[in-house]
């Protein structure tokens, strides 16, 4: 099928290009960009396209999924659903399902669950049962298809943490770690500071966070295999990856979309979706990790999708189990939040939320340029996004099972309008 | 002025003339609590609900009583005895008591945020139902918060208590200020009247960032925090003491009670660099010998613990009057 798109806003983040043009796709492969294309083939469907935006499709660095093990919150069909229709091309499962993905036959399992749109990959657990207590078998994981190695939660013990350093270093896997201390966290459920004692909610200390980064970007330094650092929350983190990415020590580092929105002024109501693992950052948190993703030091937003049913989140704010959904949700909050303010240009967002993501993947994005006929064209991964249609955010209209989140009920403005993968 | 608050979850807007309102109300009640007769058919055929999430006996008692002092009909949930452990949650609970015609729902739960939530909700189905946080998690236990006024403020004047009364004076509040919701109800109300507010507890208890918990709202509020004891109480005209839960022990946030007591506690002794007259408070119930000494606590020269209690039932009186639509004045 040929589609003509005239006048899209074509955002190409890896040749740094924000131009209007005429597109035309030939089922999933670009076959001609210009200014004005006047010869366009009669079976072309033409479209007008002036104020939407074709970019590459969105990638997620991690996600959770319910399935297996949690089919009432996400099965991984509604799961894909919802990224295709958040404009995601590319998804990462975290581990922590039930069973966990720590083996090559759930691995297999999962390959043969999915079908190809979005692409979903998994990453496969660095401890049996993501308990942080034994290593799984890596090697063999490392060969099974893979997206890497992370727990998707903290791995508390560095005695540990160094040895899986050092035997995956060979295997040439990224791997995620999320730097959190549960013991400095405690029973706590809101970033310390005024807003969590005026709102009578117990603190966590940026240092559940900070004291354990400063230690991996130690052991990062020491062994040298790359990491990947999940859930950056804190203004401090920001200065200790500035710091380490400056002295060359081999990470990359993601925030979610989540701690870019809100921090802990939005904790008034009590909302129990915006119970968080890490919690929300005060507002200096929040400038400091934005002013990052603008600067590159914090590489890419993740989504980091947690589904949980209704029965679970109408509880109160510190009894909540944390996380919220957002694959459908990220784009265009995030694009009215910053490029719509004029914080970010178009091309930055697009880049934490596409390129930078794939690079912390340790695969190369490419940009966006015609392929002629015959040559072999792997289809393009693409969205055509309208920053500007409003839509409201019903349970029914969600694709996920799951409706855990603050903008339930909520007029939102953009939309994923098409989705090529 | 006419009452327009419909739930009371929080006394962080409260304005002064809210507060004198339910001064001047609670003192109307403590003079119906002194006759023979001590009830008014005021809240006669609503219904009370009395939603305990968390075991109570002080307060619900005296929430129950006040309901009963109106005329109210009173229904006690206990979670023991509760659907809440068979998969029922606080929003199915609350829904259950309105269909049963509860006109206000006065809500403790060990969690911040609950009655809060269940006022929300309560709005969003467009019901006129009060809600009355009668102490949420660390958040704010907003009657003690105005008995404990009251209870000052009628000390200062018994017939017309108002929050003017305690303009310049110095308060102390002593003990495990980041655990209590009492602490926080009364930093906003005793801030509110213009007093100065000095906070006392080891750092463990009593984060910096206390400092800034009033926020600027226009009203003259003086808030101080001290690492010691003796600069909060020189010259302090009233000391309100907490009580200590042994669990911070083991929480690492203190070494021993002993020493909690040599640095912390309320003594006779202590009292002398206050002001003369000085008086004592405290929420309930006391750890005798922790935070204060167990003969200061039975001394009514300094101890106004018992006042509290009576005061709460008629400041309790007042807030369900206020917010069942009773006439002001």
């Amino acid at each position: 099928m040929l589609s003509l798109l005239q006048q899209v806003r074509l955002l190409d983040p890896v040749a740094n290009t924000d131009q209007i043009a005429d597109v035309l796709i030939e089922d999933g492969v670009i076959r001609a960009i210009a200014p004005h294309l006047s010869e366009v083939p009669a079976e072309a469907q033409v479209r007008s396209c002036q104020g939407l935006v074709l970019a590459p499709g969105l990638v997620d660095l991690y996600s959770h999924s319910g399935e297996p093990g949690f089919e009432e919150r996400e099965t991984l069909d509604s799961l894909m659903q919802a990224a295709i229709a958040g404009g995601f091309t590319r998804i990462n499962l975290l581990p922590d399902t039930h069973p966990a993905i720590d083996n090559p036959t759930t691995v297999a399992w999962i390959a043969s669950k999915v079908g190809s749109a979005p692409h979903l990959s998994c990453w496969a657990a660095l401890t049996v049962d993501t308990q942080a207590q034994h290593m799984t078998e890596l090697r063999d994981l490392a060969n099974a298809g893979i997206t890497g190695f992370s727990d998707g939660k903290p791995i508390t013990n560095f005695s540990l943490l160094r040895r899986l350093l050092e035997y995956c270093q060979p295997l040439q896997k990224p791997i995620a770690l999320w730097a959190w201390e549960p013991e400095l966290a405690g029973m706590g459920v809101a970033r310390e500071g005024v807003n969590a004692l005026r709102f009578g909610l117990s603190g966590v200390p940026a240092i559940a966070e900070t004291a354990p980064l400063a230690a991996l970007l130690e052991c990062v330094a020491e062994i040298g295999t790359p990491v990947h650092l999940m859930r950056i929350s804190t203004a401090r983190s920001v200065e200790l990856i500035r710091l380490a990415k400056a002295r060359a020590v081999p990470i990359t580092a993601s925030t979610t979309w989540m701690h870019l929105l809100l921090d802990t002024d939005a904790l008034a109501r009590y909302d129990p979706q915006l119970r968080l693992d890490p919690p929300l950052g005060n507002s200096v948190d929040r400038a400091a990790i934005a002013q990052a993703v603008k600067d590159g030091v914090i590489d890419a937003i993740a989504v980091d999708h947690s589904p949980y049913t209704y029965e679970e989140k109408t509880v109160s704010f510190g009894e909540a189990p944390a996380g919220a959904i957002g694959l459908e949700l990220a784009l265009p909050l995030l694009w009215q939040a910053f490029v719509a303010t004029g914080q970010w240009s178009a091309l930055e967002l697009w880049r934490a939320l596409s390129s930078r993501p794939l690079e912390c993947l340790g695969q190369k994005p490419s940009a966006l340029h015609p392929l002629a006929k015959p040559a072999p064209s792997p289809a393009a991964e693409l969205v055509l996004f309208d920053p500007d249609q409003t839509w409201v955010t019903k349970p029914q209209s969600l694709k996920s099972l799951s409706d855990n989140t603050v903008w339930l009920n909520k007029t939102l403005t953009g939309r994923v309008l098409q989705v090529w993968t | 002025m006419a009452w327009t608050r419909h739930h009371v979850l929080s006394l962080a807007d409260f304005t002064p003339e809210e507060y004198d309102t339910v001064l001047q109300t609670a003192s109307s009640f403590r003079e119906v609590l002194s006759r023979r007769t001590k009830k008014v058919p005021t809240l006669q055929g609503q219904v009370v609900a009395n939603l305990f999430f968390e075991p109570s006996t002080r307060t619900r008692s005296s929430f129950e009583l006040a309901a009963k002092r109106l005329s109210a009909d009173t229904l006690n949930f206990a979670p023991g005895s509760s659907s809440l452990t068979k998969g029922e949650t606080i929003l199915d609970t609350a829904k259950t008591y309105l269909a049963m015609g509860t006109d206000m729902m006065v809500i403790r739960h060990k969690e911040a945020g609950v009655p809060r939530a269940i006022a929300d909700e309560m709005d969003r189905l467009g019901v006129k139902v009060g809600v009355l946080n009668a102490g949420d998690g660390q958040h704010e236990h907003p009657s003690q918060g105005l008995l404990d006024l009251f209870t000052i403020c009628s000390l200062l004047d018994a017939n017309t208590p108002r929050l003017g009364l305690l303009q310049g004076r110095k308060i102390a509040i002593v003990g495990d200020i980041l655990h209590s919701r009492v602490a926080r109800s009364n930093i906003w109300s005793l801030t509110a009247s213009g007093a100065e507010v000095h906070l006392a507890a080891p750092p463990t208890l009593l984060p910096k960032e206390f400092a800034d918990f009033v926020t600027e709202d226009g009203l003259p509020r003086k808030l101080v925090v001290h690492w010691s004891l003796d600069p909060a109480l020189t010259d302090a005209d009233f000391v309100m003491t907490l009580r200590l839960q042994t669990e911070r022990m083991t929480d690492h946030l203190l070494p021993s009670l002993r020493e909690y007591h040599q640095q912390f506690g309320i003594t006779r002794d202590r009292l002398r660099q206050c002001q003369p007259g000085v008086k004592v408070l405290h929420p309930g119930p006391v750890n005798r010998g922790v935070e204060i000494s167990s003969d200061l606590m039975d001394d009514p020269e300094f101890s106004l613990i018992s006042q509290q209690v009576t005061s709460g039932v008629a400041v309790r009186m007042a807030l369900l009057y206020l917010m069942g639509g009773g006439k002001v004045g």
